[in-house]
């Protein structure tokens, strides 16, 4: 290992990694963000009176679920561009270059899968919240929201986070298949790295070190929010 | 897992194959790997830098055109194309059959022998055949005889060899049914494996190996056999151009032909490989 190689500025090679693990953390962060949003929705569709809906929603947990996260990439990054420029070219005659950047591509792949694991998630949080608590909530005369924020939303965060917590893992490391598209996140900067200086070990290593580091920092913060979630539990 | 990947990429690529932006080319986006040295790489800096760096701003000006480059992993560098992405590749790409079914080509402008290299310690290291060079295109009798040799040579042994190039179809075809062929996403694995002995032997281009060689990377592995060109290893290495982009090809074919008559690209070959690669009229 030479760790001449890992200095900053010019002659090294550290911010470059660095910068790479910046946008590892923005891509995961806003996909999953994007997943929850995704989850929140489509366990409502889900957990829906109308079969349509249900129907809905399955289709999209089976197939992105079963589908794998390389091929997702592989159609919304040659088939985005293109559609957008179909689009651009019929409706508004506009013949130049356009694209998705190709942040948004990366998001876009990692936020739909992250949405269909979320979504199961969350459904299976709002079904472990026992019935009895809303028809007792309806008997005192709670009204729907308020059914919904003081019974519903704190019971499904508490039964929903230790699940969400392994999402946002796999979503962290799923990040690492967009240096497929040549987003420069860790991945890739490390490829470019290793195949710029022929040491491949060197930078590998800390690649996983940096990856290690985010997962494990990050998954204090969900056993922080855990406990806060369960503050109103008693453990026997 | 790696051949299914190129064939759902491929398949991908074909159905958003669509229109072209054509007509005027006073824009030209590049398509580069930037992990592949000294051809393309990156520096420290970040900065994308090497050989065909250099050459695409020389063509550039020849066809007074305003260059892009973008960097591209090399897995998907053709679909990618294909899906419009940007209008040219010059990774280091060698001219091939199988590649001429999907995208069209420039003439070459550089053209550097494949080599076997293996551990100084190794039985192999003092391999030699009859000839020093030789071109697969035309094959006579010594030739063949040096074809025999590695075959004989290299048979029952593991050859490593980086995935979806010139050289992996070199061994298929050649030394298919008389060694393990083990194939690697990076040169760079390849060389892990290689100095930790998982295989014996590994093939690439001469032009990658003789400038490890001058760093201590290169340290306890040597060059042995004949350099080998033609054939399966294509005629040379040009910039991929997609095929319905012909008068592209045709700017690019004008630019490179000048640029080897008056010297800029053996100048630049000489500066980055170390030895003269580059293409003759």
């Amino acid at each position: 290992m030479d760790f001449s190689l890992l200095g900053f500025g010019d002659d090294g090679w550290g911010d470059e990694m660095l910068r790479g693990a910046v946008m590892t953390m923005a891509v995961a962060i806003c996909s999953y963000l994007l997943g929850i949003v995704i989850g929140v929705l489509f366990a409502s569709l889900k957990l829906s009176r109308l079969v349509v809906l249900r129907y809905v929603a399955d289709f999209y947990t089976t197939t992105v679920r079963g589908v794998p996260e390389l091929l997702v990439i592989y159609l919304v990054f040659f088939g985005g561009g293109t559609l957008l420029r179909t689009i651009a070219s019929g409706l508004f005659g506009y013949d130049g270059y356009i694209d998705l950047p190709l942040f948004i591509t990366g998001m876009l792949c990692i936020g739909l899968s992250a949405g269909a694991f979320s979504t199961e998630v969350i459904r299976g949080a709002v079904l472990a919240v026992p019935a009895g608590q809303i028809e007792a909530a309806k008997a005192i005369g709670m009204s729907t929201a308020k059914r919904f924020w003081r019974v519903l939303v704190p019971q499904v965060a508490r039964f929903a986070l230790p699940g969400l917590g392994n999402v946002w893992q796999l979503t962290l490391k799923e990040t690492s298949l967009i240096s497929v598209i040549g987003l420069v996140e860790i991945m890739r900067s490390a490829a470019v790295a290793s195949g710029s200086t022929k040491e491949p070990f060197t930078f590998y290593l800390l690649a996983a070190f940096l990856y290690l580091g985010l997962t494990s920092i990050s998954n204090r913060g969900f056993v922080r929010a855990e406990a806060w979630a369960s503050k109103g539990v008693r453990y026997s | 897992m790696k051949k299914l990947s190129l064939v759902l990429m491929t398949l991908v690529a074909t159905v958003f194959a669509g229109q072209s932006f054509a007509g005027d080319w006073s824009k030209i986006r590049i398509a580069t790997e930037g992990a592949y040295a000294p051809w393309n790489f990156t520096d420290s800096s970040g900065k994308l830098v090497g050989f065909e760096l250099d050459l695409a701003a020389d063509l550039c000006k020849r066809m007074s055109a305003e260059c892009e480059i973008v960097g591209q992993a090399w897995d998907g560098i053709i679909p990618a194309l294909q899906a419009g992405k940007y209008d040219a590749i010059m990774a280091g790409m060698s001219i091939t059959d199988k590649r001429k079914k999907v995208i069209t080509f420039s003439r070459d402008y550089a053209a550097t022998p494949a080599r076997f290299v293996v551990s100084d310690k190794s039985a192999m290291a003092n391999f030699k055949t009859g000839v020093d060079a030789m071109n697969l295109t035309e094959v006579d009798a010594k030739e063949k005889a040096a074809i025999d040799d590695i075959v004989a040579t290299f048979k029952g042994k593991t050859v490593g060899v980086q995935t979806a190039t010139t050289h992996e179809n070199f061994l298929r075809e050649y030394l298919g049914s008389d060694v393990t062929i083990r194939t690697y996403d990076t040169q760079e694995n390849l060389d892990l494996d290689l100095q930790a002995g998982r295989v014996d032997t590994a093939l690439a281009s001469m032009s990658y190996w003789v400038p490890l060689f001058e760093s201590d990377k290169g340290k306890g592995m040597t060059m042995v056999g004949p350099g080998m060109t033609g054939g399966p290893f294509g005629s040379g290495v040009g910039v991929g151009i997609r095929q319905k982009n012909q008068d592209l090809a045709d700017m690019f074919s004008k630019a490179i032909a000048g640029a080897i008559e008056d010297g800029t690209i053996s100048k630049l070959a000489i500066k980055w490989f170390g030895f003269d690669a580059s293409s003759k009229q």
